[in-house]
């Protein structure tokens, strides 16, 4: 014979916050913003291969922190949802905002009613064009979906990130300057992160459709000089 | 739309046309009786440093029903597609090999092979070809970076893909345009030689079939002339391709309408 204990919302919410943070909190933390000429994607990541950042569609980038295996469940879907909405429709009408959207939906679902709430944090980054503003939407584990009106940080160490890169940041500055405050964030104070350990995207009008460029720790190094 | 999330056991993977089929956007497969329009002259020529295509611009089918049509186009940066047959299923093809290109390399971030393109068209040709009579016959051109080298392939009704050394052609065109290509390919090509040679193939079929159109000097529409190479693919300026077809056009002025004795 089972016996059932009545558990309020609350508590069961907070139980469940509480596990979602502590996920997301063993991984390393990215930072996102906005620079004069585009957005800039930067991520601690130790593997090569594993990615945290991601192209999705010509003016759309994904980043994820958290558990691997989920974001990047999360990031196929998303290139799946980009390429069949752009066949499906136009090119044009793939809109980050719907996108941004649907992931806050499925966490959402996931932690009311999924087995486990998933242990990610995501962000869908726009560039702007004629038709569409530039965006950072930051969705959290449980759903919520924030429009982030400069930068973005994801990541366990979230709140003193936050600080560090906003004391150099009131204004929106060149991708040189955005990319050197944002390791500095990324690292604090007291150590450095190797070009090698860094993961770094940019979404950036090259004269090309595709916006999306993953830098190579050579460019980065050379930027961060 | 919603979010397309699948299970481990059935995630169509990196392939767009596996996931479109999934989703129920991939073209039908429902049998039909109706004929389309059909009728081309595409040509692949191999050279040193990669490969030239040349397409006619002229879509027929009981009338001229257009003059600009464009049978080829970068499926990316280093792949050229062109296609034959009925044009709805043709621009459909292109499209999706496009996407699908790009869809496996951000799903996987890595490009797909040269060869790895050419084999996965296979089964999308064959899926359309034996379950319709709006068959599509493309033709399949790049620069294989990683052996650093031109590459052709073609395909039959049937989706099966052959890899080409010398050049291809498709199309209703393709008996006159391979006859000029069989008398003046040489191993040793050039660029300027495979130009010259795709562009005279293109002309003797726009001579010799109604269904191929030439160079139309009255609306200044000449063929499409593309190079794809370590640069990617690059298309001829329409001045450029203009200048070669009217010289072409004056030697055969002052020949009478024939080569006469040379291939020129």
């Amino acid at each position: 014979m089972s016996n059932y204990f009545y558990v309020s919302p609350e508590q069961l919410t907070k139980d469940r916050a509480e596990f979602a943070q502590k996920g997301i909190a063993r991984g390393r933390s990215m930072v996102a913003a906005i620079y004069d000429n585009g957005v800039l994607l930067v991520a601690e990541n130790p593997s090569a291969s594993l990615n945290k950042i991601s192209e999705i569609y010509d003016r759309i980038a994904f980043a994820g922190a958290g558990k691997y295996n989920e974001f990047d469940r999360l990031r196929e879907a998303g290139i799946r949802w980009a390429d069949g909405t752009g066949f499906t429709y136009s090119r044009e009408d793939v809109d980050a905002r719907a996108l941004a959207n649907y992931y806050a939906q499925h966490l959402g679902d996931m932690f009311t009613e999924g087995q486990k709430p998933l242990e990610v944090e995501i962000l869908v980054a726009q560039l702007g064009s004629t038709i569409r503003p530039t965006k950072l939407y930051r969705i959290a584990y449980e759903g919520t979906i924030s429009d982030e009106p400069r930068f973005a940080v994801l990541g366990g160490e979230a709140e003193a990130i936050r600080e560090r890169f906003a004391a150099n940041e009131e204004s929106v500055h060149s991708l040189q300057e955005t990319l050197k405050n944002a390791v500095g964030a990324l690292a604090g104070p007291d150590r450095t992160i190797a070009t090698s350990e860094l993961e770094v995207g940019i979404l950036e009008d090259r004269g090309a459709r595709r916006t999306f460029l993953r830098l190579t720790d050579e460019q980065v190094s050379e930027l961060l000089r | 739309m919603g979010l397309p999330l699948y299970d481990a056991h059935s995630d169509p993977g990196p392939s767009f046309f596996q996931y479109a089929q999934t989703a129920g956007f991939a073209p039908s497969q429902h049998a039909s009786t109706l004929e389309s329009p059909h009728a081309t002259t595409v040509i692949a020529v191999r050279y040193d440093a990669g490969v030239v295509m040349v397409g006619d611009r002229q879509a027929t089918g009981n009338y001229i029903a257009s003059r600009d049509v464009r049978k080829i186009e970068a499926a990316d940066r280093f792949t050229a597609i062109a296609i034959s047959g009925t044009a709805a299923r043709g621009i459909e093809f292109i499209r999706m090999a496009q996407l699908s290109f790009e869809h496996y390399e951000k799903m996987t971030d890595s490009a797909l092979s040269l060869e790895g393109k050419a084999n996965y068209l296979s089964p999308i040709i064959q899926r359309n070809n034996l379950s319709t009579p709006l068959i599509v016959i493309p033709l399949l051109a790049g620069w294989d970076p990683s052996h650093r080298v031109g590459r052709i392939f073609e395909y039959d009704g049937a989706g099966g893909c052959y890899e080409r050394f010398d050049f291809a052609t498709i199309g209703s065109g393709t008996p006159f345009a391979e006859n000029t290509l069989r008398l003046g390919f040489r191993t040793d090509l050039d660029r300027e030689g495979a130009l010259e040679l795709g562009a005279i193939a293109l002309y003797e079929a726009g001579d010799n079939d109604p269904s191929t159109g030439g160079p139309d000097f009255v609306r200044n529409i000449y063929p499409m002339m593309v190079t794809i190479t370590e640069q990617g693919f690059q298309e001829l300026d329409v001045d450029d391709v203009a200048a070669r077809f009217r010289s072409i056009n004056d030697r055969r002025t002052q020949s009478g309408g024939v080569a006469g004795g040379t291939l020129r």
